[in-house]
Formats: C-alpha cells, structure tokens, sequence
C-alpha cells in the first residue's frame, strides 16, 4: 500500500475526457471575432541574397489588410540563447535555407492571404549553398553568418581528469564513430497561433507552444513591448518534443501582423512548413575511443563529435555541450575528454528534440560498450553493472546523483526479459539486446541568464473552501503535466484529487520556463507543492486559533481534518458554518468528522481570500569550468532496456518484438503517465533506430516533407513493451520524484544496435537501420 | 493546404454519371473514396472543375459471384473487401493486398475502383487482381468494353479510361482448380507506408500434385506500371514446383523488371527484393493449392 492518498496511483488524466470527446481546444478550434487570416512567404533557394521584396500588388489584392517584411518588422535579432542571437522575423539582406522567412500578409480569409503571398516579388541572387558539414568546413566555402568563419556556430574542448594518461594504462582502446540522420519529431499538431492586439495596448498570443514564458519575453524584446503588456496562453497543444520550446516565426509575424491592423490574426504552419522550419534533432557525426582494463573497468573517453546545425542557432549550443556531457554518466568515468563543434550549413535549423543532444551520442557509445563487453569476454550487464554509478555519485564533469537506481533498473530489465536464457542462445535471426542511458530531470539553469524563479504557482481556495484553484504556468503539451499538479496540490494540501482545478499555460499566472528539459514535475511539482503547503498552513493556523490547538497537532488527510491528540470540540464552528448554508441538503452532520470545506470557510471568514504561493529555483550546481551548467540538473533519471528482435536475413527488415524498459522517475506521481512518456520514448527510438530521416535533394529542398514519407512507427510497428518503474526516492524532487520524459528514450536506439548484432553478427554504425541498409551490411559480409 | 474551387455533382445513377462524364469531358474527376484524389487537388497537380461522386450510385457498391464470375463494383471500399466472405474464398490474395493497403480509416473510404484508376505502381490491389487476370469494365453513355486489367494500366497515373468513362466493374473468373496465390508488399514499416516492392503470384497446377499449367507474377514498384515477370512465367510452365524452383523463378523475376533509384531505395535493392517476394509468394500460392486438395 502506498503512502500517500493521491499521487503514486494510476489516477485518471484531469484532461481525458475532454480530449476523448474533442470538446478540448487547440489553436485549431478558436476562432476570434474580426480576425484575420496570416501567412507567410518562405525562400524557395537554399542560399540568395535579396536584392528586393515588393508587397506593393498584394497590399492592392481586395481583402489584404497588411503585407510585412524585415522594413515594418525591424532587424531585433533573437533566437534562443542570448549568446547567439541570430535570426530575425523577416530575412533582409540574405535567406540562408529554403524556407527562410520573407515576408508575411493578413487577409480576410486564407484563400486571400494564400494569393496575396503569390503577388510578393521577391529578386534573388543565388549563391552558392552548402549542405553537409564537410562542405560548411571546406576552404573558401560559401559562409553563412560573418561572424563565424568555417561556419563554426559553436565549439566546444573539454577535458576532465587526463584521458591520454589513462590510455596508457588501459588493457583495451576501442574507436568507433557513428552518425544519426536529421529528424522530425512529428507531433501531431503543427504550430498555430493567434495575436490579439486589443484596443490598450495589450498583446495576447494563444499559441501552440511549449515555453509560454520564453516566448512572452522573445515577443517583448523583438516587438519592443514591456513583458507587462504581452500574454501568451497555450491552449491545448498536441505535443512539442522539443521543436515548440522557442518562439517561431509565425508567433512574431502574427503580432506584428495583428499590431498593425488591430485585428485578431491567426497563423499556422502546414506540415511541411513543420519541416522548413526544422528545429528538430541535428544530425550527428561521432568518434569515440574508449579505454578499459582487462576487468572491464572504464578508464577514459575521448569524443569528437560534429553536428550539421542547419542556418540558425536554435538550441545548438546547448545541443553542441549536451552531446559531450551527458557521457559523463551513469558509469564512473573517471577521464573523459570532449571536442564538439556545431556548423552553420544552409538547411532548416536544427535544435532540441527529446533527449536532447545526448541521444546519438548514447547510442554510439553503448554499442561500444558491447563491442568491448564482447572482447573481454564479458556479459554486456556485467560490464555494465561493474561501472555504474550510484546515487551519491558525482560525475567527471561534476553532475551529482543525488539518487540513481541504475542497478534496480538493469537487474529489472535483465530478470524481466529472461536475459540469462536468451543472451547468447537466440537461433540465427533474432537478437537480443541492451543499453542504459540517464538524463537531466530539468536544465539547472534557464535558458537566458537569469536569478529567476525557475516556476512559481498559486493556489487559492474557493470561499466555500470546497475546492482549490491551482494556477501554473507551466505547459501541458499532453505529457500530463496537469495531472501531476493537481495530483500534487491535492496530496500535498490533503484533499480528494476531484476537489483540485487547475489552470496552467498562461504567462499571467505566473513565471515557469515551460516544458522542456525534463523539468515540469520537479520544478513546477515544488512550486505547487510549496503554494498547497502554504495553504494548507493558513488554514490550520485559523483553526489553531478557533481551537487552541497547536497547528502541529493536526493535519489534513483526504479532505478532512486530522486530529493528532484528542479530539476537541469543534460543535462551535460547525454551528457557524451551517449557518452560513441554509437551506443547503449536504450539511455535515453532528458525528462526522470536521471536513476540510468547514475549515476553509472559517478560514475564509477569518482571513478573506486563502490564497498560497510557491517557487521554485534549483541551488547553484555544476563546475566551474566553460560550459559547466549544460547537464547540470537537481536530480537524474536513468532507465535501462532490453529489445528482442529478429531480422529478416534475406530482406533486412527487423522487427522489433518485445521491449522490457525500466525507468527510474523517483517517485511516480501518476503511474500510468510514467508508462505513458517511457512507451512513448520506445515509439520515437524506434522511429529514429529504423525509419526516420529527413531527407533533402541537391538544392537543399525537403523531399519527404509530410507523414507519408516520414515515416515514424505505426501501431503496428509497436512491440509489447513491459514497462518496469524504478522508483528511487529523489531528495531534491517533490515528494521525491524527478523526469521521465526524455530519459526514457536513451536507451533504445543502442539496444536496438546491439540486438542487431546478436542476430546477425554485424555492427552497423549508421542510422536509420532501414532494411536496405541491414541488407545491403550482409550483403557485403558475404562477399568477404 | 487548400482545396481549389470546383463544382460538386452527386448523380444517383450510372447513366446520370455517364451523361456528366459525357457533358464535362476533361474538366471533370469522378470522386470515389478520395484519398488519392483529394491529396492530388490539395497539391494542385490536377484541379478538375467538376467533381462527380460516385458514393451514392448503389449499384457500383455490391459484389457479387454469377456462375464462375465474381464482380466486384467500383466503389466497394477495400475495408469491404478485407471482409468479404466471396473475396477471401476466391481471391485470397486480394484480401491480403487490401488488408494491407493504408489504415482503417484509409481502408473505409479507399475504393477498389479508386486503386486501379489512380494508376500508381505501387498501388496494392493491382498485382493480385493481375495475377487473377481480372478485367476491367468502363463504361460511357454511347456503351461499354471489357478491358484486361493487364493492358488497362499505361504508365505512373495513365491508363486506358477515356475522359468521358468509368470504371464501373471489375471481374475476375474464379480460379481453376488446383490453382493458388500469394501476395506479398514490402515497406520500410508495418503499415501506412508506400511499398518499396510488392509482388503477386498465380499458379494453378494440371493435378493435384501435378505440373505448374499457368503461371502469372506481377511486380509493383519496378517498373512505370505494374509488370509482368515473362521469364520467370515461362520458366515455371510444365515443371513441378519446388523451392528450389521458386528460388531460380525469383531470379528470373529479377531479370524482368527494371526498377530505378529514388529516395524509397536502390535500384539494385528493389530487384532482389523481387527475387526474395517472387520466390515468397510462390511458395503462399503453392500453399494455398495444397491446402485446398
Ligand atoms: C494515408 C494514405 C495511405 C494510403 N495507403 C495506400 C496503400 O497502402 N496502398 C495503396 O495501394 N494505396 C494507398 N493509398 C492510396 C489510395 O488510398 C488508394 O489508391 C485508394 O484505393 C484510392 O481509392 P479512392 O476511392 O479513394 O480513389 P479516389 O481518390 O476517389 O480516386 C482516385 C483516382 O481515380 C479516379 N477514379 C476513382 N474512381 C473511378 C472510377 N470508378 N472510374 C474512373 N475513375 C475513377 C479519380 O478520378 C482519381 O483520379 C493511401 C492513401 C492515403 C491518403
């Protein structure tokens, strides 16, 4: 049985029946009296300068209302990380990738906006693009940006302990070098908008977003707005993944669009403008030399890595260090030594996709792992549980795992998959494989250097103390964030979880850096914990008073009032209340215990509104080195899989047929929600292991730009995954808890890899492993 | 992305349908489930003035056997297909290519008509009613002809329709005795997917266990149009099937179709994957006919 009354249960999603029914909004749904119709003019050649732009026909076109370029909307330059700053609405002297933003028009309806978008003339001087990051790097290559010659957006040397020392004392060094493909993350619903400019002077932006914060400060610095002035609501929002963790040229245009005409104006993007725009996983080039005793023990990495960023900067740099730190974990490496660099290539830009930065990286070094497990004649467990870390542990680079069942997790995966009669046993044809992977549970700092509070919250009770308002404005993107909240709010104040409504997504109730990173449950989970426990405090303290009872004396449990010593007589206060409900059917009768509802309205009528507070900022973490705050975290989770599989030996197809995936979240607010984000994170490895790939023809255009190309796994492409939660007892999450959003996905690609291996015998070091390239692997093999 | 503008017909006869055939000519598009056509107005590469829905006219949505005949009309969807007692007991391999093609929600509104007119080498339903050597009727106000599916197809989206006809039938003699079919289609996953190559093959045998008497393969996604594997055929005629056999007849196959690089895959994958189907579904076919004695 569990300890708490509320969380750690499976509890039903506060949103599920509005999203089953589809009375749930998204951006698609609302429409605004007056409004308007945005869209935007993207490049169609991969690198131009702009010689000129004339809106002059389509201002003329009946139904126009306002044309757009870089002269109305100004050259503010923004972007994600204020140290690279690099993107504008509107492109003005150059467009560096096909699809770069132009120009954009409101009209009366899209029809209109749509042809109005065909009248702009736009002269071009194409230049010469590059694609690929030899290219980008190559002498006298076309640049992007001046201010970053050989295309360089960001580098990064790193070097904790001495690596080449190690080496020399290694029994075992092993290179490999692997490289991912460019992905999409495929959510279901592309970004959408709507600006409204309302007549003082106050912009609200409802828009698909997961960050409604970052976007309400990229909108006040670009649109020169006090933060006061700008709201922005997310509506429901169907997923992000990453791609929806910054502001898009769409929000920008919008309310430059709906600045000027003083009307509502709606943007979206289709779907292939979900490609054009990017901001998904880079794509990744790997060299890793590993060094290892004959026991297996790691000694040193080195690591060099290169990332095809794309025009723009997005999350790169962020991306840039995460693909060097978070090799860091979660086996004692004592040495390890990183040189990453991220360049500027003329193609959509790439940013933060779950996992973010560390997924191939991962995936190239438990394949690795394997290759060396293998040569020393161990068990890849074996090799693995000798290096774990464990809670307490800090890393090279200075992460500290403040809690880590790595151990729990493998021996799970290893008891659950029947690990010992299979490894090694399976017929020709069908693997079985595994790997591990942790990850951050939310950045240890914001994206913008900042003291702020990282998420803040307000509960207020309703008068009649029967329910309690949560506001956050955090982003429930349909990971389930709400859920946790209220669930959270509710255990923490003590009330049924049917007596908690939560509003969250809007900049207006409050600071919280949005979904990303991992951080919701824990930072917004403290935060609400903090304002239900402030909450609660008020409460009793008025109580205390009325009963002279010290506040330490009681509690309140499932909606009602705990006495922890004798029981007092509280007659007196019922009396008042059912006063104040005459008439009222449900009045608490005389043997009943004192109800939470009684004691908030007394409350209530001792001290006006009950309303609480909390925040929540994680302490100073991390080194002191350059870069050191990129894997900081206030708390880690790890997850651990095993994938069995077979391959077709004559087609390479490979079929994925059970997934046993142990996780450790901390403490599980909603179980059913960590099951949901760790099947969620197999769907999108598998997806990234065998399918996906945006791919691009020799002008830098996206030639699978929709869901039918893209292929990213259906149902039935889905094996039955035993799901297996890990619950550690974080100490620096709420009630213990901490991520399982995107950790859950490292471990899958390099299971995948290395069931592979075991059921042909081949490494394979390159992505996506579609049944040609598996194919085309044995067919090399055969020839010698 | 937007539908461009046109005028939207419901005729609830085929000679009401035929007489606006007749009347638009080349401005018009019969609309069956439209999940091809709908994609290719909303891409502006065909933008018809004149939509004519064929969803209302009942006589294009019954299938039906008379004598050794099954008809299937046009506009049976190919989730009536997947469930058809009459398609599964005759044309097995049909049901799979349906089972196969899209999703349900794809496979309520598909119809079979709408897979064969749409033309497209990878379509799933082609190679198996091949392979049963169906034909096709299509009709217009002044009359009808019967056409064999085999010379229906012309290239990627051409075909023999006229602009002013219709498909409205497709027949298919049930098979011999003794006979069987298999069809396999290969995508990079499970479903929802445009194939890579998908491959059918017909056999009937002169006994029991006797000799192979006709053979047809039909091969997707190597060629402008669905092919036929000629070589592969006559190799299999008078012989006794074996895997051994099926193996030499897939590399047979590989030598009668001409598949090209795309983005989906290589040329030379695609041609052995046609000897690795053809050598599959001869194998389900030779299944099926020992199964049935
Ligand atoms: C998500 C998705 C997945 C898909 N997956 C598959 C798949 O796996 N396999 C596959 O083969 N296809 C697939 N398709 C393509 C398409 O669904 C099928 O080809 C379907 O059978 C087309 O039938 P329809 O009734 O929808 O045709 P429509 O779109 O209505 O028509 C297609 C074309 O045929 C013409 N036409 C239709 N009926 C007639 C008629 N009776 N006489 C003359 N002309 C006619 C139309 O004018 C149009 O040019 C997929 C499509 C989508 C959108």
């Amino acid at each position: 049985m569990s300890q708490y009354d509320v969380i750690n249960s499976r509890a039903t999603r506060i949103d599920s029946q509005d999203k089953a029914t589809g009375r749930a909004v998204f951006i698609d749904d609302m429409k605004m009296p007056g409004m308007l119709y945005g869209a935007i003019l993207q490049s169609p050649l991969a690198h131009a300068e702009i010689l000129s732009i004339d809106t002059s026909a389509a201002k003329k076109l009946p139904g126009v209302k306002a044309a757009v370029t870089s002269q109305e909307a100004g050259l503010i330059k923004y972007g994600v990380s204020p140290a690279r700053y690099d993107e504008t609405i509107f492109c003005y002297d150059k467009v560096r990738h096909v699809g770069d933003n132009i120009a954009a028009v409101a009209a009366t309806d899209l029809e209109t906006a749509m042809a109005a978008l065909s009248l702009i003339k736009v002269e071009y001087r194409e230049m010469p693009a590059v694609f690929t990051v030899e290219e980008a790097m190559s002498d006298g290559a076309p640049i992007l940006h001046e201010e970053y010659p050989r295309n360089i957006c960001a580098e990064v040397h790193q070097e904790f302990g001495d690596v080449e020392t190690a080496f020399k004392e290694c029994d075992l060094i092993k290179t490999t070098s692997f490289v991912n493909k460019r992905q999409d993350a495929a959510f279901i619903e592309p970004q959408g908008c709507i600006a409204d400019y309302d007549l003082s002077g106050t912009l609200t932006l409802y828009s698909s977003t997961q960050v409604p914060h970052y976007v309400q400060r990229t909108l006040a610095m670009v649109l020169k707005l006090p933060v006061g002035k700008v709201r922005v609501v997310k509506p429901y929002v169907g997923a992000g993944f990453g791609i929806k963790a910054a502001a898009n040229h769409i929000e920008l245009a919008a309310c430059l669009l709906s600045m000027k005409t003083g009307r509502p104006v709606k943007m979206n993007f289709d779907r292939e403008q979900v490609f054009l725009h990017g901001r998904a996983r880079h794509q990744f080039f790997h060299t890793m030399t590993t060094g290892v005793k004959k026991d297996g023990t790691l000694m040193a990495l080195k690591h060099e890595c290169y990332l095809n960023g794309g025009a723009y900067s997005s999350f790169g740099i962020a991306t840039v260090y995460y693909a060097g730190s978070l090799l860091g974990g979660p086996y004692r490496l004592p040495n390890m030594k990183y040189d990453g660099y991220r360049i500027y290539t003329n193609l959509p830009a790439c940013g933060a996709q779950r996992g973010h930065g560390g997924v191939a990286a991962r995936a190239c070094w438990e394949q690795q792992l394997d290759m060396i497990a293998e040569e020393l004649g161990m068990d890849p467990i074996d090799l693995r549980l000798k290096n774990m870390m464990v809670a307490g542990d800090v890393t090279c680079n200075d992460l500290n795992m403040s809690s880590l069942g790595m151990k729990e997790c493998i021996e799970a995966v290893k008891e659950g998959s029947d690990w010992k009669n299979k490894k090694g046993r399976l017929p020709k044809g069908k693997g079985i494989g595994m790997a591990c992977g942790f990850f951050v549970s939310g950045a240890g700092y914001p994206i913008y250097r900042s003291d702020t509070y990282h998420g803040t919250a307000v509960i207020k009770l309703t008068e009649d103390g029967g329910t309690a308002l949560v506001y956050t404005a955090s982003a429930e993107i349909g990971q389930g964030s709400d859920t946790a909240f209220a669930m959270i709010a509710a255990e923490a104040l003590g009330i049924p979880l049917e007596c908690v409504r939560l509003e969250s997504g809007d900049t207006d109730f409050g600071v919280d850096l949005g979904a990303y990173s991992s951080r919701q449950t824990l930072m917004t989970g403290h935060a609400v914990k903090e304002a239900a426990e402030s909450v609660k405090l008020q409460v009793l303290e008025v109580l205390s008073r009325e009963l002279k009872i010290p506040v330490y004396d009681m509690d309140i449990k499932k909606g009602v009032i705990v006495f922890k010593k004798e029981k007092p007589d509280f007659s007196g206060l019922r009396t008042r209340y059912i006063k104040e409900h005459r008439g009222w059917t449900d009045n608490p009768a005389p043997e009943e215990d004192l109800s939470f509802r009684e004691a908030s309205r007394i409350a209530y009528l001792a001290k006006g509104s009950i309303v609480g507070t909390g925040k929540y900022k994680p302490p100073e973490l991390g080194g002191k080195f350059k870069g050191a705050t990129v894997g900081t975290s206030p708390a880690y989770g790890c997850s651990a899989q095993v994938v069995e599989l077979s391959v077709d030996m004559e087609t390479g197809q490979i079929a994925i047929e059970k997934m046993t995936d142990a996780h450790d979240c901390g403490r599980a607010i909603n179980r059913t929600s960590v099951e949901g984000q760790m099947e969620g994170s197999v769907s999108m490895g598998i997806g990234e292991a065998l399918y996906e790939e945006v791919k691009f023809d020799d002008k830098g255009r996206v030639i699978n730009a929709d869901l039918a190309e893209y292929k990213i796994p259906t149902a039935l492409d889905m094996p039955h995954v035993e799901t297996i939660i890990v619950e550690s007892n974080e100490p620096n999450g709420p009630f213990g808890a901490k991520e399982v959003g995107e950790g859950a996905i490292m471990p899958t690609i390099p299971a995948i890899l290395n069931a592979v291996y075991d059921a042909v015998g081949l490494r394979i070091f390159e992505l996506p492993l579609t049944s040609e390239r598996v194919w085309t692997a044995m067919k090399i093999r055969a020839k010698g | 992305m937007l539908l461009p503008k046109f005028d939207f017909h419901e005729p609830l006869t085929l000679p009401e349908a035929c007489q606006m055939m007749s009347e638009f000519g080349r401005k018009a598009r019969p609309l069956a489930g439209g999940t091809d056509l709908m994609i290719n107005m909303k891409k502006k590469i065909v933008s018809p003035e004149h939509l004519i829905s064929l969803s209302r006219i009942d006589e294009l949505k019954a299938a039906q056997c008379s004598g050794n005949m099954l008809k299937i009309g046009s506009c049976v969807t190919v989730a009536e297909l997947t469930e058809s007692e009459l398609v599964r007991k005759n044309c097995s391999a049909l049901c799979t290519g349906a089972k196969a093609l899209g999703s349900p929600l794809i496979r309520n509104l598909a119809t079979i008509g709408g897979n064969i007119a749409s033309a497209r080498p990878a379509a799933d339903l082609p190679p198996s009613l091949m392979a049963y050597n169906a034909k096709v009727v299509l009709k217009k106000s002044s009359g009808e002809r019967l056409v064999l599916l085999d010379d229906f197809f012309k290239g990627p989206g051409l075909t023999e329709l006229q602009a002013d006809e219709l498909l409205t039938e497709i027949q298919i003699e049930t098979p011999p005795p003794y006979s069987g079919c298999g069809y396999i289609n290969m995508g990079i996953r499970k479903a929802q997917d445009c194939n890579i190559v998908n491959v059918a093959s017909f056999i009937s045998l002169d006994a029991p266990d006797g000799l192979i008497k006709t053979a047809r393969i039909i091969m997707g996604c190597v060629g402008p149009k669905h092919l036929r594997a000629c070589s592969a055929e006559t190799f299999l005629i008078g012989k006794k099937a074996s895997e051994e056999l099926f193996a030499q007849a897939g590399e047979a196959a590989m030598k009668d179709c001409s598949p090209i690089d795309d983005f989906r895959g290589s040329a030379e994958y695609k041609r052995a994957m046609v000897g690795v189907l053809t050598k599959r579904t001869l194998a389900m076919a030779y299944e099926e006919v020992r199964s049935e004695n």
